[in-house]
């Protein structure tokens, strides 16, 4: 290995390694920063979550007497696994070095972060509160409505690129048409599969209402420091895909170096937060009965792009 | 994928057809129809353009004016004024009504090269145009209220206009013109029944009016 790759090895590490400790929580600073302009207040300061971090580290756990190991070991599992699908998948558009491929598969991806939902799932039916079996209720339904969409849309992208690798899906340009539709239902299904307005209100303090918060509800100290994060991170990847999508329209945008890639990418997901705390300002959240009319949206734009795609190739 | 622009704004008006299929909302509805008809009016434009003909610009003007503003404004000012904003669909919801029109034009696109006339140019249209008839068929078969069953026929009218404009070498301007006011003429006489059916049966909801049949 010549000084060139070493240096490049080194430079990717680096991009890494931003990428899992510094964006995922600025990420979420960035929308609740501007969800606070929108609703013409000054809001917590940029850097709340990272301070909201370390005071959840600190502070001691509180479990309740019915948990049993499901509850432990799920923030574990989840935070595991969202950390290994925010190194594979590739939400800047900084890709691994080709040696990968069996790992990045979409379909190992998806069903990868599927598991940790599925725990986040089990544990809030593990404590026996109402409001958690109410929560993991909805979020199945919700979970079995928004797999269509995202399935369908990368399938697309691997349709046009002729691979299932993430790598080699997002290193090859695809027509705008495809493009275009498949991210916007990604981001629809982002919207759905995080837990974000129209869906759910991320901030909401009544449980009748909540889908997400519901599952979390129990949970404090280092256990809600490892779901925190690994929320933070369940964005940034469903939201990098998104704008990654998105900018395969642009087609500037495989020719670019590796620092200006990355950077437009930022920039696109820096676009797209900002975007979602104004929508998170301005809608209503839906009424439950019209979620699934919400997600039939998705579904379809990811349906034609998928034709588009297949009759294409 | 070599696509001319009048192939994608055709694409545009078949997506936003599907997307008004899926709207409950009737100032939505009536918003679609109106973007349907700017795009047609853009390939109005485009086809003007392309063979250097005057009259084409000016049809893109009239049908700007009367399809595109005139009567998506009368449309929501009448909803307005009857005090109702959202049309439930009588067979099916939001959701089914979505996947069909998906459907649809899909259908549409595998059906271009039987309805396409192979010595025109932009033949892909076709297969848009007949779409859009389909799924203007299906929003005036399945809507509830009178209102969302004249934003389907005016859908219908669109993609048969879409069709004549692509597929044909151009009709008399003075016809097309005369296509156009008889639309206007019949969405206004349209208008004035759902009014009058308004006062008298205090909605427009269709299912209720099977009950007058016997």
């Amino acid at each position: 290995m010549g000084g060139g790759e070493l240096m490049n090895s080194l430079f990717l590490s680096v991009l890494h390694l931003i990428n899992l400790l510094l964006l995922p929580l600025l990420l979420m600073g960035i929308i609740r920063k501007a969800k606070a302009v929108m609703q013409n207040r000054i809001g917590a300061p940029l850097l709340q979550p990272f301070y909201d971090m370390a005071k959840f580290l600190h502070k001691t756990e509180t479990i309740s007497e019915n948990a049993g190991w499901i509850f432990i070991w799920t923030p574990r599992v989840g935070l595991a696994v969202a950390v290994i699908a925010a190194i594979l998948v590739p939400w800047t558009g900084v890709l691994l070095p080709p040696g990968w491929a069996p790992a990045t598969n979409f379909l190992l991806m998806l069903y990868l972060l599927t598991l940790g939902k599925f725990f986040t799932m089990l544990a809030a039916l593990d404590t026996g509160s109402a409001f958690g079996g109410l929560g993991a209720s909805r979020e199945a339904t919700i979970s079995m409505l928004a797999e269509p969409a995202l399935i369908i849309a990368l399938g697309a992208l691997a349709l046009g690129a002729g691979s299932t690798d993430l790598m080699a899906i997002y290193s090859s340009p695809a027509s705008p048409f495809i493009a275009l539709l498949a991210g916007a239902g990604m981001v629809i299904t982002a919207l759905a599969e995080l837990s974000r307005m129209p869906v759910d209100d991320p901030t909401t303090h009544l449980e009748l209402t909540m889908v997400h918060e519901a599952m979390i509800l129990e949970y404090s100290g280092r256990s809600l420091a490892m779901i925190e994060y690994a929320t933070a991170l369940r964005t940034c990847i469903f939201f990098g895909l998104a704008v990654q999508t998105l900018l395969q329209a642009w087609p500037v945008f495989h020719a670019l170096p590796l620092l200006l890639h990355y950077a437009a990418s930022l920039l696109g997901l820096v676009v797209l937060g900002i975007s979602v705390a104004v929508a998170e300002g301005i809608l209503v959240k839906l009424k439950w009965r019209s979620v699934p009319n919400f997600l039939t949206f998705a579904v379809v734009l990811s349906l034609l792009a998928a034709v588009i795609a297949a009759v294409q190739s | 994928m070599n696509l001319s622009q009048i192939d994608i704004l055709a694409a545009g008006v078949a997506v936003l057809a599907v997307w008004m299929c899926g709207v409950t909302c009737l100032k939505m509805q009536v918003w679609g129809l109106s973007g349907q008809t700017v795009l047609l009016s853009g390939i109005c434009v485009l086809l003007g353009r392309e063979e250097a003909a005057t009259g084409m610009f000016i049809l893109a003007l009239v049908v700007f004016s009367i399809k595109a503003v005139g009567i998506p404004v009368f449309l929501s000012k009448a909803a307005e004024r009857m005090d109702i904003t959202r049309d439930r669909g009588i067979y099916n919801n939001s959701t089914q009504a979505l996947l069909m029109g998906c459907g649809l034009l899909i259908l549409g696109y595998f059906m271009t090269p039987k309805v396409a006339v192979p010595t025109m140019m932009n033949q892909g249209t076709a297969g848009m145009a007949l779409a859009l008839i389909f799924i203007g068929m299906l929003l005036m078969v399945t809507r509830r209220l009178a209102l969302s069953q004249i934003v389907g026929f005016l859908t219908m009218e669109n993609g048969i206009f879409l069709y004549g404009l692509t597929q044909t070498s151009g009709m008399p301007l003075l016809m097309e013109m005369g296509i156009l006011f008889e639309a206007l003429v019949g969405v206004l006489i349209a208008g004035l029944v759902m009014f009058r059916i308004n006062r008298s049966f205090e909605h427009i909801d269709v299912t209720d009016m099977r009950g007058l049949r016997h």
